[in-house]
């Protein structure tokens, strides 16, 4: 566990709450074990101990006097790098969790569930009572409903415990069809979409395949090659391309956050009722998709070349419907 | 000013945090606001004896609202002999409140599961509650079983609309957004009692009445497209537990009695894409050399409709013709949107906006 994000005086009052009941319950621990155990770095145990030592309540005199502090063997602790807490105050026991915090638990546990490995319905449905009890209100109404268990993950996770090849069609985000063989790494998923990330022997570098683009997905018998040390994975899922086309379109204002993900850019006409904003694109074949999937909300204003575009894919689609009139109309 | 431990006027923000805590723990029949600022450290360093303490009355404000986001029970006590009084309301922490219940404990296979579980939200949303309760789940000093490697599930909630919905549905506040309803072409305001945010079928919904039509409704998450503001003053009282599943449920049913029948060319994105985790079964109905023909579950008619319309060709819808229609139109009106005119290929003719 790395040491996560910078962490806020919530983060440290909660370590603080939480550190002093475990050492209660550890009469001698090193500084070493104690932030394994809590994954955090030795100098923030170091800290939150030092600062653990000279708390208190005001007590009866309302001077905060000895007695009313926690106090620790101050030579274990500046000599051996020890903790053993020999005065406690007012709290033994860890708090409960926040509505929130039992709800983020009891929705991890909820997107889990589905996934073959942890089928437990039993253990989990237990687990999340408990969850429930530990909050100190009730938890957050967030519900999640499982991911599919489609059986490709499954396949994609065994290969990738045993150390094996796959093998599968792989429809590109341009449409065309490849066969891949992959030395798979992690399987990881964003919402309901899953991905892999593997070494790709045809392309002979690191790359991430969506799950639903899969088609004939098998596991091979062939060992997966050891990974070489320049083979690092990139953290982010997608990285834009200098081959990227610029794309001016029309939308109303408020439709504006339904393309996020293209990074729309520029403000022309901002009182008009319709905005123009450029997308970055990776190629039509996706263009198309967007817009048409926005119909009567985005409209392709430039290049001429992006719309005849758009109006040939939509034309097409519309065509199908003159040709085969359906059987249950009226239905 | 009275200190036995001499320490830099400059107490830190989590000592104080970590002090009022302690204090308000330790005592029984609690402390009124004043006994908190001129004792407890953290206050008493900056508290004016007979003084003008308006700053550091707000700073106990944020401090009780800070902390009790973090789930611990800071109550009030109106005195009985004084009720409605302001002054001498106490504040306390009970003890059987704050600790979690004796009786709770998890093994270390649970422990590895609520690790993974708290990685699922990694980033965002939820990521420091998640943290947060990891935290105090590690002070039961159990040892966890180890998750498995090379496996890395997430919810990154991509829709700023989240953060707030939750928030408000935890204090009971009335929001207002502008909603682009599917199938629509303008944005309308809604004003609504947020009782659940879901993720369903792969989509983050709200799920709460709407105030003006007085009925209960389910909001697509990524079709808010304005902030989401609190309506002063407009609060609700929750509805209880359950209603996240409540909320799921109706999902679930609507997805299982809705079934679209397409057919799609074979190879295509529409043939590949489509089948994963729509159909009934595990296999698509059936294919013939030219189409392969797909039964489709689908919780929304016009969501369901932009989806297919984005495929084009690639795609034709049989049933119900209501979805037929709906995918039809949107595709005439792609087209006509995009044709231009021989005389004026200017964009304004077709969209009727005249600056």
């Amino acid at each position: 566990m790395n040491g996560g994000p910078a962490l806020g005086a919530s983060d440290r009052l909660t370590f603080l709450l939480a550190l002093v009941p475990f050492l209660m319950d550890h009469d001698r621990i090193s500084v070493t074990e104690v932030s394994e155990h809590f994954g955090v770095s030795p100098d923030r145990v170091r800290d939150a101990v030092n600062l653990i030592a000279v708390s208190g309540i005001p007590g009866e005199t309302r001077q905060y006097l000895h007695g009313d502090l926690f106090d620790i063997h101050w030579d274990e602790f500046e000599t051996n790098d020890l903790i053993v807490l020999t005065h406690l105050v007012a709290i033994d026991d860890s708090p409960r969790f926040s509505a929130r915090e039992a709800a983020a638990l009891i929705a991890g546990l909820q997107y889990l569930s589905s996934l073959p490995e942890n089928a437990d319905v039993d253990a989990i449905a237990s687990l999340m009572a408990k969850l429930t009890r530990s909050a100190s209100a009730a938890p957050s109404q967030v519900a999640v409903s499982g991911t599919d268990a489609r059986s490709s993950i499954a396949v994609v996770q065994a290969a990738v415990r045993d150390g094996v090849q796959i093998e599968f069609d792989y429809l590109n985000a341009r449409g065309e069809h490849e066969s891949r063989l992959v030395d798979p790494w992690r399987i990881q998923s964003v919402d309901r979409d899953w991905y892999l990330r593997g070494w790709c022997h045809l392309r002979a570098a690191a790359r991430t395949f969506r799950l639903d683009r899969m088609s004939g997905l098998h596991a091979t018998d062939v060992p997966t090659s050891p990974r070489s040390a320049d083979a690092a994975l990139p953290e982010t899922l997608f990285e834009g391309s200098a081959s990227d086309l610029d794309v001016t379109v029309e939308l109303p204002p408020s439709a504006v956050p339904l393309l996020a993900d293209y990074a729309p850019h520029g403000a022309a006409g901002a009182q008009a009722d319709r905005v123009r904003r450029t997308l970055r694109v990776a190629h039509y074949h996706g263009l198309k998709r967007l817009v048409t999937g926005l119909a009567g909300v985005v409209e392709v204003v430039d290049p001429a070349e992006a719309r005849a575009v758009v109006r040939e894919w939509a034309a097409a689609g519309a065509a199908r419907y003159d040709e085969a009139e359906p059987t249950d109309v009226g239905d | 000013m009275p200190s036995t431990i001499e320490k830099n006027s400059r107490v830190s923000v989590e000592e104080r945090l970590f002090s009022l805590v302690l204090a308000l723990i330790a005592t029984e029949i609690g402390l009124t606001k004043a006994d908190i600022l001129s004792t407890v450290q953290g206050y008493r360093q900056r508290y004016l004896p007979g003084g003008d303490n308006a700053s550091l009355e707000r700073q106990f404000e944020r401090d009780k609202d800070d902390i009790r986001e973090l789930g611990i029970p800071l109550e009030v006590v109106e005195p009985p002999d004084d009720p409605g009084s302001n002054h001498h309301l106490r504040y306390r922490i009970p003890k059987g409140l704050y600790e979690l219940p004796a009786d709770v404990t998890f093994s270390p296979d649970e422990l590895m599961l609520l690790k993974l579980a708290a990685t699922v939200w990694r980033e965002g949303s939820l990521s420091a509650e998640s943290r947060r309760a990891m935290t105090k789940l590690h002070a039961l000093g159990i040892d966890s079983n180890d998750p498995v490697l090379g496996y890395s599930p997430s919810l990154r909630v991509r829709e700023a609309a989240f953060e707030p919905l939750s928030k408000a549905m935890d204090r009971g506040q009335v929001v207002a957004f502008l909603y682009l309803k599917p199938g629509e072409a303008a944005a309308r305001r809604r004003q609504v009692e947020p009782r659940a945010v879901v993720l369903h079928d792969g989509r983050w919904h709200l799920f709460g009445t709407d105030q003006e039509a007085a009925a209960t409704r389910t909001y697509l998450l990524s079709r808010i497209v304005g902030p989401v503001v609190s309506v002063p003053g407009a609060s609700f009282e929750a509805h209880g537990e359950g209603q996240g599943q409540e909320a799921l449920r109706e999902l679930e049913a609507l997805w299982t009695a809705n079934i679209a029948v397409i057919s799609a060319r074979p190879g295509s994105d529409a043939a590949v894409r489509l089948p994963q985790g729509r159909t009934p079964g595990e296999m698509p109905t059936h294919q013939d050399a030219s189409a392969l023909h797909l039964n489709l579950h689908y919780t929304d008619l016009n969501v369901l409709a932009d989806e297919l319309a984005g495929y084009g060709p690639e795609v034709l819808v049989h049933s119900p013709a209501s979805l037929r229609a709906a995918v039809r139109s949107r595709l005439i009106s792609v087209r006509d949107a995009h044709t231009d005119s021989d005389r004026d290929p200017h964009p304004d003719a077709m969209t009727g906006a005249d600056t």
